[in-house]
């Protein structure tokens, strides 16, 4: 079964709120080594598919696989693969970054002079040791970004998970993280992330899926989903988008 | 197509203070949506409110059946001063203010700030508190019309609308004005230390207060009732008195001053209100520029956990440790442990018996207490301060998911955030167990004080591990240390009631061992007691553990603010 060989396996996940259908059934196969793209529109469910794949939400139907360990049933295994950095998620924010590192840090269970020295590591390349003791809730938002993609690479996972990591994040803060994703993916990690970012995704990613009303749209690497097109085109049409005509909101421009 | 750009695009309709109310009534329902527990626990609040409403009625009407007119006078002011004091005091101390509305929701909208306080203030009306406070005073309005005919009671049917605004008023500036001021960097322990002060203070004021109530005969409490009559405390319940009584030129002057009050709170209110608004924005990072002090690890850890290993245990203990002094919302929890953990067993052990003011001597010591009266006063401390910890995961909201993901198990994680606490917490039993006893002349009792604070607080702390894993709710993310979302208002206070009382039954074998022992149990008590709230938190950490084990998930959005 493909589950036991890919970096991160999902089948059937599926999940309603309230009588109402958010997730309906989703199979991904993240191939180990892949940069993989997680792509759909507002509401498409990326989030809550994310959240039930790494433990955060129980799933009325479906399991999830990370390099073979099932998230559900064997979850401290897993857990010990698999770095997250959720969205709309506050973190600990009262802590200083280093504070939160070190939390961060001996949760996983790390030694301390390990976590003391991958910190201040972490800290310095991310800009952001200037901070000092700045508890995190008055971070700008693309500091706490860093400072979430910080906490999950902390432990060394070797698969991670990022929901929105580029949202909110000025274009200096955004490139350094795609250059530390980069580094990872090259060294072996396998990175997952969401994003409705279509320059961000076509840039990085080596495989795609787009997300829609909860269920997989098309799925692939990055040149099979594509094709000749422009991946926004593909996007929209997948997606079911509508165009403008002109002729509505008329009064916009009285 | 040239418009000017400063030109309004539509002509506007005025908001008034009905769309705040309907707002409110909307938001109240949609909460309760497909959400039965909370439908069932607003009701139960509904009928609390109602039994507690006709309770306050009977009370304040039955002068009025026994055609007491001195009596009346007597409940009116008193009974009416206390309840303004209650609406003054307790959302400080226990229950909050429920901030469906929350300010800083209007600060975009182009809405005048007398628009504002006015909407914000008529949704506040709207509440099941302020309609059971209504119907109870109504009470007044029957003793005032048995006395003195229905010109009377019209009188004080308007008296008591005016107190039920002053109530209102006086409930929603305080505890604004107190949220700001522990919302401020910089004034925020300076407020905590008021505050406590405050609180403090009310102890031996009450004290005198009895003291001078036994000493006094009945005219003399007719005439303090006359005089509490003319402040805002018992204007508006006085004035169908004052009909009956003939004095009806005493009505406009009464009813001015407690219009008086409400305007002057009301301008407090707007005052604080608008810092509410922009307080989110504002609050820039004014940090001492000092340095940090060594590595990550050691950064994480506070003085006072150096014992701590630097492991999973010792950094979720650090953690919480932090959090119970950086978050406003926890530490005005703390607060209140410490102020009324020590207030509440100095006016139960004292009670009606306790100094009397002689001319000579100032304070005279006249206290009776008892070993048992002491172990029960120190049972409801103990279990006050546990009953914290019944939403201890409500206060980390989202941020919990930090934890799932790690995949802490469920029984450390209640270890830790047990020790976490008691780092606060022990001490300051400690310190109400030396106060108390020093307070009482019976040095001797320490160890009957501090044995049954452990055991109850230790008891809690099980009963409340479990209430915290089974039954969590979100706490809404204002800066509003006071705010609660409606219906967990009632959620809050109904199981903070029911853990306390839980905590305090299962603690009462203390009572009764001080009860039957007697002087064995002065020198038996502090190791029996201790033992005995530690075995029961480590038993309640057992098994909600496996609790939390099973449900981690699920808790986790339980506690996650809806957006």
């Amino acid at each position: 079964m493909t589950a036991e060989h890919s970096a991160f396996a999902l089948r059937g996940l599926a999940k309603r709120f309230d009588g109402k259908v958010a997730v309906a059934g989703v199979d991904l196969d993240v191939p180990a080594g892949s940069f993989f793209g997680l792509l759909g529109p507002n509401g498409a469910g990326k989030t809550t598919t994310l959240s039930m794949a790494v433990g955060l939400l129980r799933p009325d139907h479906g399991r999830a696989w990370v390099l073979g360990h099932d998230v559900w049933g064997d979850p401290v295994r897993a857990k010990r693969l698999l770095g997250v950095m959720p969205d709309g998620v506050r973190l600990f924010d009262r802590l200083s970054g280093a504070e939160l590192l070190a939390y961060h840090g001996l949760l996983r269970g790390m030694d301390p002079a390990v976590v003391d020295q991958r910190a201040a590591e972490l800290l310095d390349v991310l800009a952001l040791a200037d901070a000092g003791r700045t508890l995190v809730v008055d971070y700008s938002a693309g500091m706490k970004k860093k400072i979430g993609l910080a906490c999950a690479l902390l432990h060394g996972p070797r698969l991670l998970v990022l929901d929105e990591p580029f949202e909110a994040v000025d274009p200096v803060s955004a490139a350094l993280i795609r250059d530390i994703l980069h580094r990872y993916v090259v060294g072996g990690g396998t990175v997952v992330f969401s994003s409705h970012v279509m320059e961000v995704v076509e840039r990085l990613c080596s495989h795609v899926a787009i997300l829609a009303d909860g269920a997989i749209r098309r799925v692939g690497t990055l040149d099979e989903v594509r094709g000749e097109r422009r991946l926004e085109e593909v996007f929209v049409e997948a997606v079911g988008g509508r165009t403008a005509t002109g002729e509505e909101l008329s009064w916009l421009s009285r | 197509m040239a418009v000017p750009v400063t030109a309004p695009a539509e002509p506007v309709r005025p908001v008034s203070a009905r769309h705040f109310v309907r707002l409110k009534l909307r938001m109240t329902a949609n909460n309760f949506r497909g959400q039965s527990s909370r439908v069932a626990l607003f009701l139960a609040g509904v009928f609390g409110g109602l039994w507690f409403a006709a309770g306050g009625f009977l009370l304040l009407a039955a002068p009025g059946f026994a055609g007491e007119p001195r009596y009346a006078l007597l409940t009116a002011a008193f009974g009416g001063g206390l309840l303004v004091l209650g609406w003054l005091l307790l959302p400080l101390v226990f229950f909050g203010v429920d901030e469906t509305l929350d300010p800083a929701r209007f600060a975009l909208l182009p809405l005048p700030r007398r628009t504002l306080v006015a909407g914000m203030f008529a949704a506040a009306l709207a509440s099941v508190p302020a309609m059971a406070m209504l119907v109870a005073t109504a009470g007044l309005v029957v003793t005032a019309g048995v006395l003195g005919g229905w010109v009377a009671s019209l009188v004080a049917a308007v008296g008591v609308v005016a107190g039920l605004l002053l109530c209102v008023a006086a409930s929603r500036a305080v505890t604004s004005a107190f949220a700001t001021m522990l919302r401020s960097r910089r004034v925020r322990d300076l407020a905590a230390v008021l505050l406590a002060v405050v609180a403090a203070l009310l102890g031996p004021l009450q004290l005198m207060v009895l003291a001078a109530v036994r000493e006094a005969d009945w005219d003399q409490l007719v005439d303090v009732a006359a005089v509490v009559g003319w402040t805002p405390f018992g204007a508006p319940w006085t004035v169908g008195l004052d009909v009956a009584e003939g004095r009806a030129w005493a009505v406009p002057v009464k009813l001015l001053i407690t219009g008086a009050a409400v305007g002057v709170l009301l301008l407090w209110w707007s005052r604080s209100l608008e810092s509410a608004m922009v307080g989110t924005a504002g609050a820039a990072p004014t940090r001492s520029r000092r340095g940090p002090v060594g590595g990550a690890v050691r950064q994480l850890f506070p003085r006072v956990l150096g014992w701590a290993g630097r492991d999973r245990f010792g950094a979720l203990v650090a953690r919480e440790c932090r959090y119970w002094w950086r978050d406003a919302r926890r530490r005005a929890n703390l607060i209140t442990i410490a102020v009324v953990g020590v207030f509440v067993p100095v006016l139960v052990n004292l009670g009606g018996n306790g100094f009397a003011v002689s001319p000579d001597q100032g304070f005279e010591f006249s206290g009776n207490s008892s070993p048992v009266l002491l172990s029960l006063s120190m049972l409801f401390v103990g279990a006050l301060a546990s009953a914290t910890l019944a939403n201890q995961f409500g206060f980390d909201g989202s941020a919990y998911a930090v934890n799932v993901v790690a995949g802490v198990p469920g029984r450390l994680e209640l270890h830790a955030r047990m020790t976490a606490f008691s780092v606060y917490v022990v001490p300051m039993l400690g310190v109400v167990a030396v106060v108390i006893v020093s307070v009482l002349g019976e040095p001797g009792w320490i160890g009957v004080a501090a044995g049954a604070l452990l055991a109850a607080y230790g008891v809690g702390l099980a009963i409340n591990g479990l209430v915290s894993v089974l039954g969590a709710y979100s706490l809404p993310e204002t800066s509003n240390p006071f705010a609660m979302n409606s219906g967990a208002g009632m959620a809050k206070s109904l199981l903070t009631l029911l853990s306390m009382l839980a905590s305090t039954a299962a603690a009462v074998p203390m009572v009764v061992a001080a009860a039957l022992l007697g002087d064995v149990w002065l020198w038996l008590a502090l190791p029996l007691g201790a033992a005995y709230g530690l075995g029961a938190a480590l038993l309640g950490a057992y098994a909600g553990g496996d609790v939390l084990d099973r449900r981690q998930p699920e808790l986790l959005s339980t506690v996650t603010p809806r957006r």
